[in-house]
């Protein structure tokens, strides 16, 4: 097809009409984008088209417009319809919901059982802490009644060791009970000592110094060993957890019994 | 007032002004081609509207490089009065076809203001009914020659000097408006 054929056979006039095949109309809308001339034909024919109907033009009812603009306006709500109650999707919702409810349950009563076993297990160690402390006090009790009925028996005779020039302000309260067996002492007046001694205390038998205990620094009455026989009560400064044999040259108090 | 270009421009992004002011301006021309296809004020009115409606939903495949949008809109219009008139073709003749006998009668006695007017008159009978044929009725070449009943290739230079006898007017048309125009200038 080319420009002669085209204004020979009057292929514009059917392009314009619509009558030419899809090829064709290619064919010719390229030609039309090459040629000048022929686009000018083109042109010509297409006003004279356009003018033919101008004249020939016969005024539609104005309701065909009212309905046209009336349509696009439905058109345009069409394009966002109302949401269609779906009763499948709202039992998926409600499903959905439940779910998301179970799952935080879920999670509040995981966060809750976390909880009470911690409170669990700080209530069982407050408990063996506590039954610890029963159990001191209770050997405290027992200890502290023992020693009362030592001190309040008739046979229990109290001795003052009073400190000697190495110790002036050295006191010792000591209770011997011979028929028990028992010697108690209260050390609460004895000088404090620095942390790498101890006072000790000793009893005499026959010229020999046998050992009674090392004297606790923290409590106020405390049993010592009781020794049979024994002439005096001895108490000497030692290093720190006691010796076999008595410093003698830091004894800082004795007593004849 | 906006130019076309503009107004198409508008068209393509839904804006309803432009597609209101495309239809004063061109709704009487493609509904002078419909109604003288198929004969019908009614069914000429509901394919106008559907006519309008489809350049309004289609707008983005208008391109105004490759025509008029005159010209557009007239392919669109004639495909739907053409379909239109085919599917109504085949539903009658399932019915009884004195309807439609009857009915194209009817039609006929008040076709008086479906003449053809400006300057087609001044054609010569056979060129201006070979013109009315393809371009009013929407007959294809084929199916107007053999109404006219004269060869094909007769037919085609009946429009064609039709055509450049048309120009001819119209450029005349065009030079007394022109000279008008610069009367009143």
């Amino acid at each position: 097809m080319d420009k002669a054929y085209i204004l020979e056979n009057g292929i514009i006039e059917l392009y314009l009409l619509g009558e030419l095949s899809t090829d064709d109309e290619l064919v010719l809308e390229r030609l039309l984008l090459e040629d000048k001339e022929l686009k000018d034909e083109f042109d010509s024919i297409e006003a004279n088209f356009e003018a033919l109907a101008l004249e020939n033009a016969i005024n539609p009812p104005t309701a065909v417009k009212e309905n046209l603009i009336n349509s696009l306006s439905r058109d345009a709500s069409k394009v966002i319809p109302l949401p269609k109650k779906n009763p499948y999707k709202s039992y998926l919702a409600i499903a959905a919901s439940i779910a998301a409810l179970i799952a935080i349950g879920s999670v509040w009563m995981y966060s809750q059982w976390n909880d009470t076993k911690e409170d669990l297990q700080i209530a069982t160690e407050q408990n063996f802490s506590l039954s610890k402390e029963l159990e001191s006090l209770k050997d405290n009790l027992e200890n502290t009644s023992e020693y009362l009925a030592v001190l309040n028996s008739a046979d229990t005779e109290q001795y003052i060791l009073k400190g000697n020039a190495l110790s002036p302000s050295a006191k010792l309260v000591s209770y011997v009970n011979h028929k028990q067996k028992k010697v108690i002492v209260n050390a609460t007046e004895l000088p404090e000592l620095d942390e790498n001694h101890d006072y000790q205390m000793w009893a005499d038998v026959e010229g020999e110094m046998i050992n009674m205990g090392v004297i606790s620094k923290d409590s106020q009455l405390l049993a010592m060993n009781y020794i049979n026989n024994a002439e005096s009560l001895n108490v000497t400064i030692e290093p720190l957890g006691g010796s076999y044999h008595p410093t003698v040259s830091r004894l800082i108090t004795n007593v004849y019994l | 007032m906006l130019n076309q270009a503009d107004l198409i421009t508008n068209l393509k992004n839904k804006d309803e002004a432009a597609l209101s002011q495309l239809y004063d301006a061109y709704a009487p021309a493609i509904y002078g081609v419909i109604i003288r296809m198929c004969k019908d004020e009614q069914h000429a009115q509901n394919i106008l509207q559907d006519t309008f409606l489809t350049i309004w939903e289609k707008s983005h495949q208008f391109n105004p490089e490759k025509g008029k949008f005159y010209t557009w809109a007239y392919r669109i219009a004639k495909n739907k009065t053409l379909n239109f008139l085919r599917a109504d073709k085949k539903l009658i003749q399932t019915e009884d076809l004195s309807v439609y006998k009857d009915r194209e009668e009817a039609v006929k006695t008040d076709t008086d203001f479906l003449q053809l007017k400006g300057c087609l008159n001044q054609l010569e009978p056979h060129h201006k009914k070979a013109l009315e044929l393809v371009y009013f009725n929407g007959l294809t070449h084929r199916e107007a020659h053999e109404e006219m009943n004269v060869p094909l290739g007769t037919f085609k230079s009946y429009i064609k000097q039709a055509l450049k006898k048309l120009k001819l007017s119209y450029n005349k048309t065009m030079v007394w408006l022109l000279i008008l125009i610069e009367m009143v200038r």
